[in-house]
């Protein structure tokens, strides 16, 4: 019996080790496990479209009595294919009864998860299927949200996106400036917050899919003006820019990291060198073009003065390697040090209250 | 004249009609249950009929619901209100107009006219009694001018009913 328990928790350990942060151990004997499961290709996040966590619970009999499976929680899996990933796995359990098989059946799922590892359905803004079955307009790109793994076609949630700027803008005052920045918008399935990284990925998924697609039909060509804009092409500029400061540096920055997103970015003019008139020369040439834009003259004017407080930020980031959010955060700390150390004898004060409670 | 108003009559964008006749197909295929549009050839505008759920307050009775979609349907939410008579409920005015947050603030593009439509019928269904808003009079006047219920600023207090 002792023995038994033993090998059972062996296993539980392989198991641990394989998966490391990503299994949870609620119970080592009889063993309950919570794994979660990525597909092979998830190396690159912004590929990996499926994610899943089994729940696998053990009784005394095991591994007589196969465990019990279940899904404890998915992301862009439909419920068709939530029931075909665990109907699977439990079919492996039968198969494999009495012999060890956690590690094996954790492996199952990533088998089937890589397998299962594309969008499926339809966008849930155009109704129109994500991955079109005729491969000649393949490159309609599709994107998924990071959070919450809902897919869309890049052009319907970029849309969308530009329609949420617009009504911000014509809202002003309503939020306050540095607020609004944070989360931008809901996603339209499950109102889960937009992160800026959510966006970065939609933005360089853009960048790719509008190199391929200038000449499609008429949603692309709505796309392909925004795409083609001189403040998208400085955006992808920047990115280079800051692409070979990674390089230089041994790659040790994060592309992603370093792409700055802010509302509304791809139609913020460069940020490089031009001087603030230029800046709004440019904003005002592309606004008629951006088919989205359609704002009236008073609310377009406080839109360039939003825009030029939302791009202050980005000055100092550029070839920086920390994300918007940290930047902030250092800016506010260093003022509070150079605060600090202005006035003497606060500082003072604090060290003695330190000692006296030493 | 206010803009909103204006922009409802506009045509549809070719997106918002792409999206509408990719809808009422899906619609004709997998109508939701208790509503049956009435076919017109007009794409902007649908009526549809209700009836009450069984073993509700509203059993066995009939409402017309009047969809008028804007230009750029379905970042914008479309225009729901009950044509008259309406039925009595404690958040549907007597001009027709429907208190109901998904229709205004918390729309959201990947809604549809069926998901709408449930949403009403829940909204009915789980009704206990059957009166007007207490406000009813004051709103009413208030929109004599034919007022689109998407300019109302509309208070959602009660997630009960």
């Amino acid at each position: 019996m002792a023995g038994h328990e033993e090998e059972v928790a062996m296993e539980v350990e392989a198991v641990q080790s394989v998966y490391g942060g990503d299994c949870v151990v609620l119970d080592r004997y009889p063993p309950r496990l919570h794994v979660r499961i990525v597909p092979r290709t998830a190396d690159v996040s912004s590929q990996q479209f499926v994610e899943a966590v089994i729940g696998i619970s053990a009784g005394p009999q095991y591994p007589d009595v196969p465990p019990c499976v279940e899904l404890i929680e998915s992301k862009g899996l439909d419920d068709r294919r939530q029931k075909c990933l665990l109907d699977c796995i439990l079919d492996k359990a039968r198969q494999l009864s009495s012999c060890s098989m956690l590690v094996a059946l954790c492996e199952e799922a990533v088998e089937l998860l890589s397998k299962m590892n594309h969008p499926e359905g339809d966008c849930p803004m155009c109704l129109f299927p994500l991955v079109p079955e005729d491969t000649e307009r393949r490159d309609l790109a599709f994107m998924k949200l990071m959070s919450c793994f809902h897919c869309f076609h890049s052009d319907c949630i970029i849309r969308w996106w530009t329609w949420l700027q617009n009504e911000k803008q014509t809202k002003v005052g309503e939020v306050e400036n540095e607020k609004g920045l944070e989360s931008q918008g809901n996603c339209p399935v499950c109102r889960k917050g937009f992160q800026a990284k959510d966006l970065e990925h939609v933005l360089t998924l853009i960048s790719s899919y509008s190199s391929k697609s200038s000449s499609e039909g008429d949603v692309a060509e709505e796309n392909g003006e925004l795409l083609q804009s001189d403040s998208e092409n400085n955006r992808r500029q920047r990115f280079e820019t800051i692409m070979k400061v990674q390089e230089e540096n041994n790659g040790l920055i994060e592309p992603k990291k370093d792409l700055v997103v802010l509302p509304g970015m791809y139609i913020t003019p460069t940020i490089t060198s031009s001087t603030s008139g230029t800046t709004n020369d440019n904003m005002e040439q592309q606004q008629p073009r951006d088919e989205a834009v359609s704002l009236e003259t008073d609310s377009c004017n406080a839109l360039n003065q939003q825009k030029d407080k939302a791009v202050a930020p980005v000055r100092n980031s550029i070839g920086s390697s920390k994300p918007r959010g940290t930047i902030e955060h250092r800016n506010s700390s260093t003022r509070k040090n150079s605060a600090r150390n202005a006035r003497k004898p606060g500082k003072h004060w604090v060290r003695k209250d330190y000692t006296s409670r030493v | 004249m206010t803009s909103s108003s204006a922009t409802s009559r506009k045509a549809l964008s070719k997106i918002a009609s792409n999206r509408l006749q990719k809808e009422l197909v899906e619609w004709q295929v997998n109508p939701p249950v208790g509503f049956k549009h009435k076919v017109t050839d007009n794409l902007q505008r649908w009526v549809i009929e209700v009836n009450g759920a069984p073993g509700t307050l509203y059993a066995n009775e009939t409402y017309q619901l009047q969809v008028d979609f804007p230009e750029h349907y379905p970042m914008e939410a479309p225009q729901v209100i009950f044509l008259p008579p309406a039925p009595l409920h404690p958040h549907i005015y007597s001009n027709g107009h429907i208190c109901l947050d998904i229709l205004y603030d918390s729309w959201s593009p990947a809604m549809t006219v069926s998901s709408v439509c449930i949403s009403i019928l829940s909204m009915l269904s789980s009704s206990t009694v059957k009166q007007r808003p207490e406000d009813n009079d004051r709103y009413v006047k208030n929109c004599r001018n034919g007022r689109s219920p998407k300019e109302t600023r509309w208070w959602f207090h009660d997630d009960k009913v």
